[in-house]
């Protein structure tokens, strides 16, 4: 059966993929093209000829646009972030799933609730109160305030009550506790959903240029796209170094996409039913 | 301002204001050096020299790329000169800096010194992030003649100066050469007036060049549109900026000449935002209104053939869009008086040693800039600088730039055909006028 | 035959963690679910709830951030909502019609096509990995590249788009970026481009969760590939569906990148989405107060249109 499938299959994947990747792939030519090419009209493909200038002015952007400190800025505050809500929603998500408590329903709805807030509109009442807390201008700034996901929750919980009760079931009688049974029964489980959220927090935060605008002032404390945007002339679009700064800003989240595949690709049926 | 009458009142007060200014500091610095009269704005005698301890100095301005390296080399000489005062600079890209500075002034991340553009002084002024600075004018001596009549009068809100101009960046007329000798022009001629204009782009036509593309956003099709309607006699607003008036009939007139251009082949439809610029360099387009920042990115496109003059006159007068950086004194929690008097020193320093500035395509403000024989060197910046008395600067009111958007939309619709001139423009004004007086409560003006 | 095999599944289903399943056996302390909840609602009740009251209490008044006047104005910034003389009313109207079009083309989509690239990307064949990160790779781009990339390539007279268009004989003058409908057809198709990725990933981790014995068993039972899908998969990621269908549905209406970078609400102000406004106004025009008017509104007709949503689909609670 799955050999005729894979004639189809194949067929309806490439045509998917060049219309998805063409302008990716034209992205990264324009980023080795050179000022006047990238602005062409027609516009070109081809970069002719090949120049460094855009990944040129990323490296020697000289110490008062560190590009490097960015990038670094950027890595620690996604990947902080990322744990953060991984640890705090993972539980919270776990007692909504699956633990009976009083005001159960009421909660789930209000955090969902906040779901419907549009985010922008969150930015001046969170500025007045990370300055109360003194936090502006420092990695907590970008790490903490949006932790608190209602995305988080929502989506973990919804993964938690797809899984099997039996296996949970049959930890209990084991004589495990509700702690162990979270830690050592539903979080294995929950790897494919647990490596998509991480994925997916990580680059809403690597991406995020709201706020950090209004939170992050020094050179050297900036995140990568705020940062990348002084690289630009007042008035004028330089494309290879937008380019050039796009490609490398996506560097790490293919890297750590790749790398979470593995645990996405996992599923029940290798680790579960047959206990 | 545009009209008259409003000119004659605020040179009246002008001279008042810096009378008095001038006394009190004078008298002041008469009383033996101000190195410690801590408690006093009024400081360091106003930007001649600053003799106390030493400051560090954070100044922000959003001049991102070429143009702020010019900048952070003046700061580098300006620090090396002066060892009690040390300037450090942050740049933000300017949408980006606007909505930052508020909130970073009231939790005291704020900066020393601002540089601003001219048309956000009022609003930051109403919002008490800056503070006035009439004593450096007027103890330094500066008056209009020092400047330019125009961008001097700029700076001043509420009968306060609140604003240094450090430049001015008008609008200018970009012409492809090229273009123009295929067409049987002569490229050292670009058209100045409407009727070279019109027979020039009839020639273009006949040669299949559509020679003058109109973009209707505000880059740069909205300020083309902004500069004709003044050119034909109209204004954005009344005297004292209670009224919007860009529906009236000069303003109908003007945007209808450019919506006619679009009808009539000198322009294609639907040009996208910057198509215009672009197709300038691609050798599609003969003619581009743009700002006289596009100089230096001109000069970077080898073997196009290219010229800039100023904004041919159209209408009955000259005019043109223009803008201008300035400096302005941040007001902080807690007033440190020696800041402020270094935060003065450099601000004067500055805008005596612009001429490296221009080289970053601003036409400086300060007469004895422009005067000098290195200046006329620079012949495109040179050639703008004759626009200086021709700028239309908008009102200097808080909330000002968001109802100019509304003229902007209304154009925007103009010349995409969505409506007629007269409709989005007596629609643009029917919202603005709804505006204005929304900001006049808010502001309490 | 069908009917043992869907009778399996059905109970299976109701095994599988329903929560109106006869009460768990699992026992826990009477603090143990608030402990779980803690680490959460402290940050949420700072960072979440606080700033949601603090909206609500800016909506109230005319509120400018630096100004030193914020007088209490009750609920006259909601009333100039519906006034029809007031500052503010055809723009914000304009811009809910804008969203309404833009998540009523973009929804489905983002719904169905993301499936279906999971689906094909679920069976296991060489290569699979790349295909999986070739659909999501433009989803790591952040919006203000995407949009200075569209706005580009689509351009009416310099872009891409047009000129491969007119090399294949096709119109090659359409206003993709300043005409309707054409503007809409290019921020829906951005948008399917850039976060179909998103959907398809989180469709692909419900996939992962459905046993493989399941559908084993129903290939014994002679079920065809759309007998499974139906009777298989679709039960399987239920929940899952719901949470995308409701995320998608939000995310459309909260769309304000493409529509500020791309189109620039042209032509005019039409294709300016509510939050794109809502920023132009609270942030750009230090308008707070009739900004978060807006935002709680905003967010009621979201809730009410999802209500809708969740009834649909008749998600049992307890």
């Amino acid at each position: 059966m799955r050999s005729t499938r894979r004639i189809p299959l194949y067929a309806g994947l490439i045509a998917l993929t060049a219309v998805f990747v063409i302008p990716l792939v034209w992205m990264v030519l324009t980023s080795v093209k050179t000022y006047t090419v990238a602005q062409q009209s027609p516009p070109t493909w081809l970069p002719d000829p090949f120049s460094t200038y855009g990944y040129g002015r990323l490296v020697t952007a000289g110490s008062q646009n560190p590009v490097l400190r960015w990038f670094l800025n950027s890595m620690l505050a996604a990947t902080f972030h990322a744990a953060l809500v991984l640890v705090t929603a993972s539980m919270a998500a776990y007692a909504l799933a699956r633990m009976r408590f009083r005001g159960r329903r009421l909660m789930f709805a209000v955090i969902v609730a906040t779901l419907f807030v549009p985010p922008a509109t969150l930015i001046i009442p969170n500025f007045l109160i990370v300055d109360k807390f003194g936090w502006l201008d420092t990695l907590a700034v970008v790490v903490v305030p949006g932790a608190a996901s209602a995305f988080g929750v929502f989506f973990l919980r919804q993964f938690f009550l797809t899984l099997p009760r039996e296996l949970e079931e049959a930890a209990v009688l084991d004589g495990a506790n509700q702690w162990q049974i979270f830690l050592r029964v539903v979080l294995p489980l929950s790897r494919p959903a647990l490596a998509t959220l991480a994925v997916l927090t990580f680059l809403t935060n690597w991406n995020d240029f709201l706020w950090p605008i209004y939170t992050l002032f020094s050179g050297d404390r900036l995140t990568l796209p705020a940062g990348l945007g002084l690289l630009q002339g007042e008035y004028v679009t330089d494309y290879p170094v937008i380019m050039a700064g796009a490609v490398l800003a996506s560097v790490p989240a293919i890297v750590l996409f790749v790398f979470a595949q593995r645990y996405i690709i996992e599923g029940v049926s290798r680790s579960g039913l047959k206990g | 301002m545009t009209s008259n009458h409003g000119d004659m009142s605020r040179r009246h007060l002008l001279g008042l204001g810096l009378g008095v200014g001038a006394a009190a500091t004078l008298g002041l610095a008469g009383c033996g050096g101000g190195s410690d009269s801590k408690g006093s704005t009024a400081s360091g005698n106003g930007g001649k020299d600053y003799t106390g301890p030493k400051v560090d100095l954070k100044l922000w301005n959003g001049f991102t790329g070429g143009d702020g390296d010019i900048f952070k080399k003046l700061v580098d000489q300006f620090n090396s000169e002066h060892n009690n005062i040390a300037v450090t600079v942050a740049t933000y890209q300017w949408d980006d800096y606007y909505a930052k500075l508020p909130g970073a002034v009231s939790s005291g991340n704020g900066p020393d010194i601002a540089v601003m553009h001219m048309d956000m002084l009022a609003t930051f002024a109403a919002r008490k992030v800056i503070q006035p600075l009439d004593d450096v004018a007027g103890a330094l001596g500066l008056t209009e003649n020092d400047f330019a009549p125009t961008v001097w009068k700029g700076g001043i809100y509420q009968d306060k100066r609140y604003g240094i101009p450090l430049d001015m960046h008008p609008v200018g007329f970009y012409y492809n050469k090229t273009l123009m000798q295929k067409a049987g022009l002569d490229p050292s001629k670009p058209p100045q007036s409407r009727a070279d204009l019109e027979a020039a782009l009839a020639a273009l036509k006949k040669a299949g060049i559509q020679g003058f593309w109109i973009s209707p956003f505000q880059f740069t099709g909205g300020m083309t549109g902004y500069s004709l309607v003044y050119q034909f006699g109209g204004s954005l607003y009344n005297d004292d900026a209670t009224k919007a008036t860009f529906n009236e009939d000069p303003a109908v007139e003007a945007v209808s000449w450019l919506t006619k251009l679009v009808a009539d082949g000198h322009s294609p439809k639907n040009v996208g935002q910057d198509a215009d610029y672009l197709a300038l360099k691609s050798g599609k387009n003969a003619f581009n209104v743009n700002g006289i920042w596009q100089i230096n990115d001109l000069k970077k496109s080898a073997g196009l053939e290219w010229g800039v003059a100023p904004v041919p006159q159209i209408g009955q007068k000259k005019a043109v869009w223009a803008n201008s950086h300035n400096f302005t004194i941040v007001q902080q929690r807690r007033a440190d008086a020696n800041k402020v008097g270094g935060s003065k020193v450099f601000i004067n320093w500055l805008s005596q040693h612009s001429l490296d500035w221009a080289a970053g395509g601003q036409v400086p403000a300060r007469k004895s800039v422009r005067e000098d024989s290195k200046f006329a060197a620079l012949t495109d910046v040179n050639t703008l600088a004759a626009e200086l008395p021709d700028a239309a600067f908008p009102p200097a009111l808080p909330g000002i730039g968001d109802v100019t958007t509304l003229f902007y939309t209304a154009f925007n619709e103009a010349v995409l055909g969505k409506k007629t001139p007269k409709q989005a423009l007596d629609d643009g004004v029917a919202k603005a006028n709804k505006l204005l007086e929304d900001n006049r409560k808010k502001y309490g003006s | 035959m069908a009917a043992p095999v869907v009778a399996e599944r059905t109970e299976a289903g109701v095994a599988r963690g329903d929560a109106s399943a006869p009460a768990s056996r699992v026992m826990h302390g009477r603090a143990t679910p608030y402990l779980f909840l803690l680490p959460y609602l402290a940050i949420f009740t700072v960072f979440g709830l606080l700033p949601v009251a603090l909206g609500v209490w800016i909506s109230l008044h005319q509120w400018d951030f630096q100004l030193p006047n914020t007088p209490f104005v009750g609920v006259d910034n909601y009333k100039e909502l519906f006034s029809s003389d007031s500052l503010v009313f055809s723009d914000w109207w304009q811009s809910i019609r804008a969203t309404a079009i833009f998540t009523v083309a973009s929804v489905p989509l983002l719904v169905v096509l993301p499936l279906g690239i999971a689906l094909m990307l679920h069976r296991r064949f060489p290569g699979r990995t790349f295909f999986r990160a070739v659909f999501f790779a433009p989803y790591v781009l952040g919006v203000a590249v995407i949009g200075l990339l569209w706005r580009f390539l689509l351009d009416a007279n310099l872009g891409f788009v047009n000129f491969v268009l007119g090399a294949v004989g096709l119109p090659q003058h359409t206003a993709w970026v300043t005409s309707t409908p054409w503007a809409w057809v290019s921020l829906v198709g951005v948008t399917v481009w850039w976060t179909s990725g998103f959907n398809a990933v989180i469709y692909l981790a419900g996939l992962q969760d459905i046993p493989a014995e399941l559908y084993e068993a129903a290939t014994m039972d002679g079920a065809t590939a759309w007998d499974k899908f139906r009777h298989v998969t679709l039960p399987g990621l239920r929940p899952v569906l719901l949470f995308v269908i409701t995320t998608t549905i939000l995310a459309s209406a909260n769309m304000f990148g493409q529509s500020y970078l791309i189109t620039q609400g042209a032509p005019g102000t039409e294709t300016r989405t509510v939050v794109a406004y809502i920023v132009a106004l609270g942030i750009g025009q230090n308008d707070a107060g009739r900004a978060a008017a807006m935002s709680i509104t905003l967010t009621i007709m979201l809730i009410i249109v999802s209500l809708a949503n969740f009834r649909l689909f008749r998600y049992r609670e307890d």
